[in-house]
């Protein structure tokens, strides 16, 4: 058996142990445009904010490939991949074949076509060049486009260095796909309380400067700034695949089976480029998150390595960590309205409370939660994970998973009731001897 | 491996594995009259929820908060089995807390790391079991488990 991985970030690396756990001789063969190996995309705000230096980018040691025996091609472009002589083609025109395939090319940053976009000082976030290009940008002002988790972090992370820092989302709120208006007026607070101004519902019309960037024109005021990050958020890189002939999606990622594969015996994708089915929206969608690149590097690598293993589906999380001072997770749809396949029969329901400083939201579809905020208090925000991802209707429960107090084995009815799919021997220990 | 097992009818909600962890565990001063003073404040790695019953992390055979974990620093023990913050790389990004089935994970605002039951990985046994009064904790092998009647 021969493997070959196109990408080295989580999905391809998550597949990579996946595969050795089964199989410990096949070669691998991994191909990546990056030079850095083993390097975490969504540290890359932490490397501008100097909080990590490049080592601890690493989310795996340096020995990895060594100790898996994965001959690396680090920052070798593959231009072609051929389904019928099962071969691919990197651009030094070299091919290697294979019998089992994974695309795990990940996304690009989406550059908007903005008048002077090509100016000096303007970077997207995505790539260890761009990080690196950012940060030794000598700056004084800086705007960051598009308030999604990276510019979030983005605009914290140059804040912190002693960079002036105006944030610019062209919709009403900031970070418009993970929370709801209310959990993203207080994410905005705390980070205008950081020192950074918030522009929402303007969006930037061009950029004046000579060769370098001097200022952002918005709709409503002229913005002065020597540096410019781009965070309007990423699209699948599927270029390979759709040359190849893959069936592509709706929303242009790879679309494949439960089992990871694509169109095509044999090639198999995961992370930021396959489209795959979102329990919560039951529908196909792209969750380019870490999580899910890291699950279905897993499940593409059982089945690769011939375990044949079913993927129950995605499900977009985001957690904004210790940016903003106060936790903030959020999962599933964030509205009952953002759920593409309603159907008449289909029951939807919102469920808040807010306090101060804390706020909390579920989102349930005929009873079962399709979506969860929670700011402030959040340790149990992985319990509501986990009844979104088994969809179990929880419809009897609603006021214990509104409390704060809310503990797992206040959740042993509903596993009991459902205890065929709560089957992994930890819940089965705890649904034989708990309450 | 070992798993931490809890008999329900013998926790009587006392709150000992609490104390005893948040000091033994946590506090620099491993003294309670003087740990309950620390700033920032202690953090037990046990919880003595609902009905009561005293939970840990039960270091899953698949634990989603691996595959979370943007930089490895959640990690699992190769000879044990158990699975730890290695706690100088924890950037605080709550990924484990947002994934953890069982809400065990602390993400700890004050200590900027994520705090979880590492069930005593290097001091050979679970403070929590040892200083049980009913003897309501103890360690089975994960096999065993089920077996047990209650």
């Amino acid at each position: 058996m021969r493997y070959i991985i196109i990408g080295g970030s989580a999905a391809a690396i998550s597949a990579v142990e996946s595969i050795r756990s089964l199989d410990r001789e096949s070669p691998i063969d991994l191909f990546s445009e990056e030079e850095t190996p083993l390097f975490s995309r969504v540290l890359l705000p932490y490397y501008i904010a100097e909080e990590l230096s490049k080592p601890l980018l690493n989310f795996r040691t340096a020995d990895f490939f060594d100790e898996n025996r994965v001959t690396a091609h680090m920052g070798l472009k593959v231009t072609v991949i051929d389904p019928k002589t099962k071969t691919i083609e990197t651009v030094d025109k070299k091919t290697y074949a294979f019998d089992k395939l994974l695309i795990a090319t990940g996304g690009k940053a989406i550059v908007p076509p903005i008048p002077g976009i090509d100016k000096e000082g303007i970077s997207t976030l995505k790539t260890m060049a761009d990080a690196e290009r950012i940060y030794n940008t000598k700056g004084a002002r800086a705007v960051v486009i598009g308030a999604g988790s990276i510019g979030v972090e983005a605009c914290i992370s140059l804040t912190r260095r002693g960079i002036k820092t105006t944030l610019l989302e062209q919709l009403g709120q900031v970070m418009p796909t993970v929370f709801d208006a209310e959990a993203a007026a207080i994410v905005q607070r705390r980070i205008e309380d950081l020192g950074i101004e918030v522009f929402t519902g303007e969006k930037a019309l061009k950029f004046t400067g000579d060769k370098r960037v001097q200022g952002v024109v918005t709709d409503n005021r002229e913005i002065p700034c020597d540096m410019v990050v781009l965070s309007v958020g990423v699209r699948p890189a599927a270029e390979l695949a759709v040359r190849a002939g893959l069936t592509i999606g709706d929303m242009k990622g790879i679309r494949i089976d439960e089992n990871m594969m694509t169109s095509v015996q044999d090639i198999y994708a995961a992370g930021d480029v396959a489209e795959t089915r979102d329990i919560a929206r039951n529908a196909y969608f792209l969750n380019a998150i870490w999580p899910c690149a890291f699950e279905q590097g897993h499940i593409a690598g059982l089945n690769m390595a011939g375990r044949k293993t079913a993927y129950p589906g995605s499900y977009r999380r985001n957690s904004i960590g210790n940016f903003i001072g106060i936790p903030a997770i959020s999962m599933g749809v964030t509205h009952a309205e953002s759920c593409a396949l309603q159907s008449d029969e289909d029951e939807f329901r919102e469920i808040r409370v807010r306090t101060k400083e804390s706020y909390k939201k579920l989102v349930l579809r005929n009873g079962k939660i399709i979506g969860a905020i929670l700011v402030g208090q959040t340790q149990k925000a992985g319990l509501m994970s986990i009844l979104l991802r088994k969809q179990v209707n929880v419809a009897d429960s609603i006021p214990l998973l509104m409390s704060d107090r809310l503990s797992f084995m206040d959740l042993l009815p509903i596993l009991r009731r459902n205890a065929d799919q709560f089957s992994e021997p930890e819940y089965k220990e705890l649904i034989d001897t708990g309450l | 491996m070992k798993v931490l097992m809890v008999d329900k009818e013998k926790c009587t909600g006392c709150h000992q594995c609490e104390l005893w962890c948040g000091t033994e565990i946590a506090s620099i001063s491993k003294e309670l009259a003087t740990a309950i003073n620390e700033t920032p404040q202690p953090v037990p790695r046990v919880y003595v929820e609902g009905k009561p019953f005293a939970m840990q992390c039960r270091h899953c055979e698949e634990a989603p908060c691996l595959d979370a974990c943007p930089n490895g620093t959640m990690r699992r023990d190769p000879e044990t089995g158990l699975i730890y913050v290695n706690e100088p790389t924890c950037i605080a990004c709550w990924m484990c807390v947002m994934v953890c089935p069982f809400g065990i994970i602390n993400p700890s605002s004050s200590l900027k790391v994520a705090i979880k039951c590492d069930r005593c990985r290097s001091m050979g046994y679970p403070i929590c079991a040892e200083v049980c009064p009913t003897g309501a904790i103890s360690l089975v092998e994960r096999k065993d488990y089920r077996k047990k009647k209650f």
